[in-house]
């Protein structure tokens, strides 16, 4: 894809002022971004930095202090079929009484729709998915019995069920085997072919470079986002992980402490 | 005899709406109550039913009757307002949720007991009765109560039903259910006001004190015998059902008695039953899993040490005898003598007059056992660089627990080495 074509679409993600709180303190501070769309995108930053957070921020998930998010240039409600999230394998209980193909087969309920209960063609694309994702033996295992490569494999088919065209996933390389990184990575790189975007939260700083097109680091506040070869350098990485910013963080302290509101007019807590 | 051949021959009209509404009420309370314990929410059905109290004395104090619909409606009030202070405090306060529900719970009850008391001392005639909230009483559903009761649970099944899946996301992972644009706050709106119902009538069988008896242990005794939700719901509902039928028959029996404890003490009989004798999750299946794999190691370091002796005399399939076995592997020798005898019979020995031999079979596992014990101190040494005296512990469990697959993956890995770090050979078949 060239570089004109992409000006021309809307970004694929779009982040203005973005401030997000826990129980009063800021952990992220004024998040300002754009992606282009068809790229596969690395969230960087120490533990703590907030990558979790911002992509549950933009999903909704956790309310924002500040600011907005749009996806292809839209309110985030109004593009949802557009948009899929695998939430960390370890936020869910996977003791849980359901089948991988369950799981699955769960990528298909926006289609469907409140009511309705899956249907033959529903099953059948779970299952296509499950093949993708080489867990098609295991459609009808008890999920607690699965490796957590396999779980992680599990949310992945899930997400393609989903048939989106922007992929928010968090820390989907987190306690895998190699072969399962390795056929993940490949799936990634061979959905942002067809043009999807995808934007991953990571932890191992060896494979940065190696695995994605653009990169966001993160440590409470954006320390720099673009094309790997312009953003990914000694200094920008210095600054993410090098030494915690102390006044933002004991100003962050001092918010929740004395309860006061991140912006003038928001809700009190007792 | 004859009043148990009485009640469940059925013929008796009267038996037949008390068994039956007992069975609708237990059941549709299970099912409602499999969400709230796959949610992991089984202390709000317990805050849920105390609270239902004040309401129903309410209901009765404004009406001055036992009309179950006002009753219902005053219960399901103050069942929701219950529910609306424990969020409140838990989401405006630093108080946690579970110190949340317990304070809600015993001030809503006290005000119910209170508030009860002082009906039964107003010598209103129409009081007699509403003590049975307490405790239960089934025998006391009749013509218009079951009516309404059954309608509110006919209800609850239709909702679950139509928002099964919507149900069981939200327990699984709710937060996924939000970035789909589930209306994850109207659904879970609906499956709390399901709740508050299934407690309003279940009330009416178990009473308020045993209420979350009813609700979450059918659920907690099903989760034992499957991994299919489905099937689970099904199974707590018939345990719902067995329970409350129970409870009818209890009643009916012995109308002194109240029904809910009968009620659940048969269900937590079951939950009992459950926990110990249930394939696989049970706690006898699982004991007996744990000495199938305590024998499988006994079997195996035999085998493998009659494989060690035949390394040792460049002969596998030589005669051996007791004390050959014993100078490699310190046991009991009765305990050693049972462990050959099973061998024997399993085919991997043979016996000649006293003296033990293994058979081609028997060679075979213990090389395997031999190989992978060798392949996996290869390993730890060169890979994870743990020093060569320290890794033979750790050999004697893995060798005994490595599936083909793993013990593939480990020879590819290693590339089919000859040596462990001991300079053993290692043997392959």
């Amino acid at each position: 894809m060239t570089s004109a074509n992409t000006s021309v679409r809307p970004p694929a993600l779009e982040i203005h002022d973005l401030t997000v709180a826990f129980d009063r303190k800021p952990v992220l501070w004024n998040i300002d971004l754009a992606l282009p769309q068809g790229k596969l995108v690395g969230i960087i930053g120490p533990n703590g930095a907030g990558k979790s957070t911002l992509i549950k921020a933009v999903m909704g998930i956790l309310p924002l202090s500040s600011g907005y998010a749009k996806i292809f240039d839209q309110p985030i409600d109004d593009v949802r079929s557009r948009i899929s999230y695998v939430p960390q394998r370890e936020s869910v209980d996977w003791d849980f009484p359901a089948s991988v193909l369950d799981v699955a087969m769960m990528g298909r309920y926006a289609k469907l729709g409140l009511f309705r209960s899956p249907r033959k063609a529903d099953r059948d694309a779970a299952m296509d998915c499950l093949k993708k994702v080489g867990l098609e033996a295991f459609a009808h295992r008890q999920i607690s019995q699965l490796s957590g490569g396999q779980q992680q494999r599990t949310f992945l088919a899930r997400a393609l069920a989903q048939q989106a065209d922007i992929y928010f996933m968090d820390e989907p390389f987190a306690g895998v085997d190699a072969a399962t990184e390795k056929t993940i990575i490949d799936l990634l790189t061979s959905m942002t072919q067809n043009d999807k975007t995808i934007i991953v939260v990571h932890h191992d700083l060896q494979s940065v470079s190696q695995y994605f097109d653009w990169v966001i680091l993160l440590n409470t506040r954006l320390i720099g986002y673009g094309p790997m070869e312009q953003t990914f350098n000694q200094a920008n990485l210095q600054e993410t992980y090098g030494g915690k910013l102390t006044l933002l963080s004991d100003v962050g302290d001092l918010i929740r402490r004395e309860n006061f509101p991140n912006r003038e007019g928001a809700k009190k807590v007792l | 005899m004859n009043a148990l051949i009485d009640f469940f021959s059925f013929s008796d009209p009267n038996i037949r709406f008390v068994a039956f509404g007992s069975v609708l009420l237990t059941a549709s309370s299970a099912i409602v109550g499999s969400f709230t314990f796959l949610n992991k929410k089984s202390l709000i059905g317990d805050a849920i039913a105390h609270a239902v109290l004040p309401g129903i004395c309410l209901g009765f104090i404004v009406s001055q009757t036992k009309d179950p619909i006002i009753l219902i409606v005053g219960a399901f009030i103050t069942g929701w307002l219950s529910l609306v202070a424990v969020e409140f405090i838990t989401a405006r306060t630093r108080i946690k949720e579970d110190t949340a529900i317990g304070l809600v719970l015993s001030v809503f009850f006290g005000i119910g007991i209170v508030m009860l008391t002082v009906i039964q001392k107003s010598g209103s005639a129409a009081q007699s009765g509403l003590d049975h909230f307490l405790f239960g009483k089934a025998a006391s559903l009749v013509g218009s109560d079951l009516m309404a009761f059954g309608t509110v649970a006919l209800l609850l099944l239709v909702a679950v039903y139509l928002l099964f899946k919507e149900f069981t996301l939200l327990a699984f992972d709710k937060d996924f259910a939000r970035s789909i644009g589930m209306p994850v706050k109207r659904i879970e709106l609906v499956l709390t006001s399901m709740i508050v119902l299934a407690v309003v009538i279940g009330i009416q069988a178990v009473g308020v004190v045993l209420m979350a008896a009813i609700l979450i242990t059918p659920a907690a005794a099903a989760r034992f015998w499957t991994n299919r939700i489905k099937v689970m719901i099904l199974l707590a509902s018939i345990f719902g059902a067995i329970s409350g039928l129970s409870g009818a028959y209890i009643s009916y029996i012995a109308p002194a008695m109240p029904t809910g404890p009968w009620i659940v003490i048969v269900i937590s009989t079951i939950a009992f039953i459950s926990f110990f004798f249930a394939p696989k999750r049970g706690v006898i299946s699982r004991l007996i899993h744990q000495r199938g794999i305590r024998i499988t190691i006994n079997d195996e370091n035999i085998l493998k040490a009659l494989y060690q002796l035949g390394e040792e005399a460049h002969d596998f399939f030589g005669e051996r005898n007791l004390e050959d076995i014993l100078r490699r592997r310190k046991l009991h020798p009765e305990h050693l003598v049972k462990i050959l005898k099973r061998l024997k019979q399993q085919g991997y020995l043979e016996r000649h007059d006293g003296r033990w031999r293994l058979t081609e079979e028997g060679k075979n596992r213990g090389q395997r056992v031999v190989k992978i014990h060798r392949l996996w101190e290869l390993y730890l040494t060169t890979e994870l660089r743990i020093a060569a005296d320290h890794v033979h512990d750790d050999a004697d469990t893995i060798e005994h627990l490595l599936t083909p697959e793993l013990e593939a993956e480990l020879e590819q890995l290693l590339k089919y080495p000859k040596q462990d770090p001991h300079k053993s050979e290692i043997p392959y078949p």
